[in-house]
């Protein structure tokens, strides 16, 4: 096979269509006329949201759709072959010599029962002609590349922590020298500051070795950062392929402005994000028109009714009647709206001012010197480990704190002890209630109940924290039976304006179903709604937006921000995540290893990082701006 | 070496409670057996001989000493292997019943569950690996039928048209006219006198396997590692061994073990249809004659030999899965 030249794209993708058709539910077309090439060397982003058929096309262009998916139409021509309908043996000679992967869920791609060398050795001698000592050298050198110990190419995989899985998992797509590797969401569920050093390996890796890349992520932030080029998906097409640069200077598709503008830079003064109202289209219904125009502030009549065709304008490509109007075929009579660079749709402003207010509110919490250990015997002897140590700081009503760290930092710990649940080995959590200042650990029995209704947990995955088999109405009149004793009709319309009150609006519509009826956003709000049903003085917010898709988060937010503000409620937001601490806190406090490192106004904080490991979290914050 | 001792351990404290309770248990119990041979021997409504319920009872070797002395003499006797005398086949003692009975059985239910488990593995990775084939269908579908049908049903009509109307295979008992021993007469007939008991158990315990490991292969089929290893491009048969059998293998594995286990408590049902003479006929036996120290020595037998299967499973899944290991080390 011959080397393609210069120019000619290594990966070439055209009218790709790829249909799920099983037996027992409707069919859906999960991706849509596709088109898109990847040169030599390129390293292309994929940014679309959950459902929006990446991880489909992913698969497709690795040839392993499953039944009942299957490639309906298209080609994929790579590296000058045709594999859209190679078989399996044909394909085996590509597969990972020059086509190899990351999956998504990395955690679990290794074969957990066998050692990790013997995964790769697999690889390599399928592919190659090393054997024997020629492939241990060769995996010492490819865990050099992933800077990892050679003592872990003999261990397990449930030996290396997630960071080191995925490491591995990218060594190995390197094993061979391959000409693409597909990068499918390769950091996803890893800490910011582990998923910065692997990103960075990554791209350092591809401009030393050459190899083009498909990296696909929800998270517009990191593929800005690393990417030449950048397409985005939605619904199962691609509406806008554009380079990084000119994607974030000027994006053409209103739906790559909204994904934009749900990102912003945390040291700003004001940051203004905004958040795409609605949900995507379900893909099993056939469509007329655009199928980004329901949620698109800048439709025309023409959006409902024709699907915009993929056309060049500018230096990409962008399938949008608007931007088409505007730039390539003008106005021609039909009312435009106004070229904007923006989302114009809702969003989400937080000002300086505001939360100078907020720290001068009265305290409704006292963490005071608290620290936690927990002991652990193995055998005769005891582990201790300090998860917290001697740790203070206020919660205000009316006011957010933000508490920041790594995974392992101490940050559930706390809520935990926060919320009654684990009691401090060391120190004192004081509760300041209607009933004069209270010491949280003392609390038992009905005292302990009394005080979980003033203080209310928000969690991180709202796919779990809702009971399947209940409707939404008997999720919420829980607490209303449980802490207040509520009746009949009083309890209804409680119901109702809880409902109401986190805009799942009209209230009769949502009482009757179930959770998972509803999309993430929305059961993150009834997640809201129950916590605030008791009129609790505190709500602990364990990362309430991280498993949600990137263009809600914001809605989500201003939701807890309207709480703040409407009913006084003090929130002590728990996230990893500096930009929206930054968005919703009003003080931030740093927690590393269990220890506050650094505490102060947010901006402050993240402006003039005073900590060195504050500096860490910031760097790791991936700023394309 | 942590995981494997603690589980050595365990497997100890079990015995020990286990023989303990096999102690207990006819202490407990009213009535005194030295009677009761008495009555059974004279019948029913018969005088009672004073000196023959004594004589009895020193025949049978009847308890004296406080209940600490009786359970020192207890775990000494069982360490010398003495379990008593059987009441049934008097004056055989029962360590020399169950000593022929038991061989039979091993012979006839280790071979039957080793080639059903490994038959059963088979087909079910098989038809997890090719699944909604013709050949999938066609080994689940049979296979969910057949289970349906109870093994002594199986025996009777094996018995029925092989034994009686063909009569291919004798009928009943482990061999006829020769005396045991290691000739080709004799292996013969053994042979031909198991192989309808095997064949009623061979067409009904594999069941278990086949769709045991097609379900748990099937899930593993479905992990990120199996099309991580078929994006690799290895072989086929690479992936469907190394990665997907071999994970699947897992849980089948203990359950191997355990179902070993249980063979010392024979196949009641089929060992009686075909009056076979193995620990299952003699176990119905000892039940029917109420002769309790051979029952009791059998289902000590029995729970030890589950206990020990279990041992080997956990140590055997230590062994193949790492994870394990750690989780409890």
């Amino acid at each position: 096979m011959a080397r393609p030249n210069e120019g000619t794209p290594l990966l070439e993708v055209r009218n790709l269509e790829v249909r799920y058709e099983p037996k027992a539910s409707r069919s859906l077309t999960a991706v849509q006329d596709v088109n898109f090439t990847i040169a030599p060397g390129e390293f292309v982003g994929l940014i679309g949201e959950s459902g929006s058929g990446k991880t489909t096309l992913a698969t497709a262009l690795l040839r392993l759709l499953e039944k009942p998916g299957r490639i309906s139409n298209g080609t994929i021509m790579f590296d000058g072959t045709d594999i859209t309908h190679l078989d399996q043996d044909e394909l085996r000679a590509i597969r990972w010599r020059d086509l190899s992967t990351v999956f998504q869920s990395s955690m679990n791609s290794l074969n957990p029962v066998v050692r990790i060398e013997p995964q790769f050795r697999d690889a390599i001698e399928q592919h190659s002609d090393l054997r024997g000592e020629d492939v241990s050298a060769r995996v010492r050198e490819l865990f050099d590349m992933v800077f990892i110990d050679h003592r872990f190419i003999t261990a397990f995989p449930h030996e290396l922590s997630g960071g080191m899985k995925q490491r591995v998992n990218l060594a190995l797509a390197l094993a061979l020298d391959p000409k693409l590797v597909l990068l499918d969401e390769p950091t996803t569920g890893l800490d910011v500051v582990v998923q910065h050093s692997i990103l960075q390996n990554v791209r350092k890796l591809q401009e030393e070795k050459g190899f083009a890349v498909l990296f696909i992520s929800h998270d517009i932030g990191t593929v800005l950062d690393l990417s030449d080029r950048i397409l985005v998906m939605y619904s199962g097409r691609i509406v806008e392929d554009q380079t990084a640069a000119e994607l974030l200077r000027e994006p053409l598709h209103p739906y790559t402005k909204g994904l934009l503008g749900s990102y912003g830079d945390p040291r700003a003064e004001t940051v203004r994000i905004t958040y795409i109202p609605g949900r995507p289209p379900d893909l099993s219904l056939v469509s007329e028109g655009c199928s980004f125009a329901p949620r698109c502030p800048e439709k025309i009549d023409r959006c409902l009714t024709e699907y915009p065709e993929l056309l060049p304008i500018e230096s990409g490509e962008v399938a949008c009647h608007v931007a088409a109007l505007h730039r390539l075929v003008g106005a021609d009579g039909i009312e435009l709206p106004e070229r904007n660079r923006r989302f114009v749709g809702p969003e989400f402003v937080k000002t300086a001012d505001e939360s100078a207010h907020a720290r001068e509110r009265d305290i409704v919490l006292t963490v005071d010197n608290v620290t936690k250990v927990f002991e652990k015997r193995r055998g005769l002897k005891v582990d201790r480990t300090v998860a917290v140590a001697d740790t203070s700081f206020v919660l205000r009503k009316g006011a957010v704190t933000a508490l920041v760290g790594q995974s392992g930092s101490g940050k559930s710990t706390l809520a935990r002890m926060i919320t009654g649940i684990d009691s401090p080995t060391e120190g004192r959590i004081v509760f300041h209630g209607p009933d004069g200042d209270q010491e949280v650990a003392s609390f038992r029995g009905r005292a302990l109940r009394s005080y979980r209704s003033h203080v209310q947990m928000v969690f991180q995955d709202p796919y779990s924290a809702l009971n399947p088999t209940k409707r939404l109405g008997q999720i919420l009149e829980r607490p209303l039976v449980n802490y207040h004793g509520l009746k009949g009709d009083a309890r209804r319309k409680r119901v109702e304006e809880l409902l109401e009150t986190v805009a799942l609006t009209p209230a009769d519509r949502f009482i009757n179903r179930y959770a998972y009826e509803l999309s993430g956003g929305q059961r993150q709000r009834v997640v809201i709604a129950r916590a605030l049903a008791v009129l609790p003085e505190v709500i602990v917010a364990d990362e309430p937006i991280s498993s949600l898709d990137v263009s809600i988060r914001a809605e989500i937010l201003e939701l807890l921000n309207d709480l703040v503000q409407d009913h006084d409620v003090g929130i002590l937001y728990i996230t990893h995540d500096l930009l929206s601490a930054r968005m919703l806190a009003d003080e931030v406090i740093v927690l590393n290893e269990g220890r506050v490192v650094e505490q102060g106004p947010v901006l402050q904080v993240i402006r003039d990082p005073q900590d060195p490991y504050t500096r860490t979290l910031l760097d790791a914050v991936p700023n394309p701006f | 070496m942590r995981y494997f001792l603690r589980k050595l351990g365990f497997f100890l404290g079990t015995l020990w409670a286990v023989v303990t309770l096999n102690f207990m248990i006819p202490r407990l119990q009213p009535g005194d057996p030295a009677e009761l041979m008495v009555r059974r021997l004279q019948g029913k409504d018969s005088q009672l001989d004073t000196a023959q319920v004594e004589a009895m009872r020193s025949m049978l070797g009847a308890p004296d000493g406080s209940l600490w002395t009786q359970y020192w003499a207890y775990l000494a006797d069982l360490l010398r292997g003495d379990f008593g005398v059987s009441y049934t086949y008097y004056p055989f003692s029962v360590a020399e019943v169950i000593g022929q009975a038991i061989w039979w059985t091993v012979g006839l239910v280790v071979v039957t569950q080793i080639i059903s488990f490994v038959v059963g593995i088979v087909l079910g990775a098989y038809a997890a690996w090719r699944r909604n084939s013709k050949l999938d269908t066609t080994i689940t579908l049979g296979s969910t039928f057949l289970g349906t049908l109870q093994p002594f049903w199986i025996a009777l009509v094996l018995l029925y048209v092989f034994g009686y109307t063909l009569g291919w295979f004798p009928t009943s008992g482990g061999y006829s006219a020769s005396t045991p021993g290691l000739n080709m007469f004799f292996i013969e007939e053994v042979l031909s006198h198991s192989t309808l008991p095997a064949v009623a158990l061979l067409i009904v315990t594999p069941i278990g396997w086949i769709l045991g490991m097609r379900n748990t292969m099937i899930m593993n089929l479905g992990e990120d590692y199996i099309r991580l290893a078929k994006a690799k491009g290895l072989p086929d048969r690479t992936v469907a061994l190394r990665y997907a059998a071999r994970n699947a293998l897992l849980p089948s594995v203990t359950g191997f073990a355990l179902a070993l286990g249980s063979v010392l408590g024979g196949t009641i049902l089929v060992e009686t249809v075909f009056d076979y003479p193995g620990l299952g006929r003699l176990m119905g036996e000892a039940v029917s004659n109420k002769d309790y120290p051979l029952l009791q020595t059998l289902m000590l037998l029995t729970t030890t030999g589950v206990l020990i299967a279990n041992l080997i499973a956990d140590l055997l899944y230590g062994v193949l899965d790492p994870r394990a290991r750690r989780a409890e080390g």
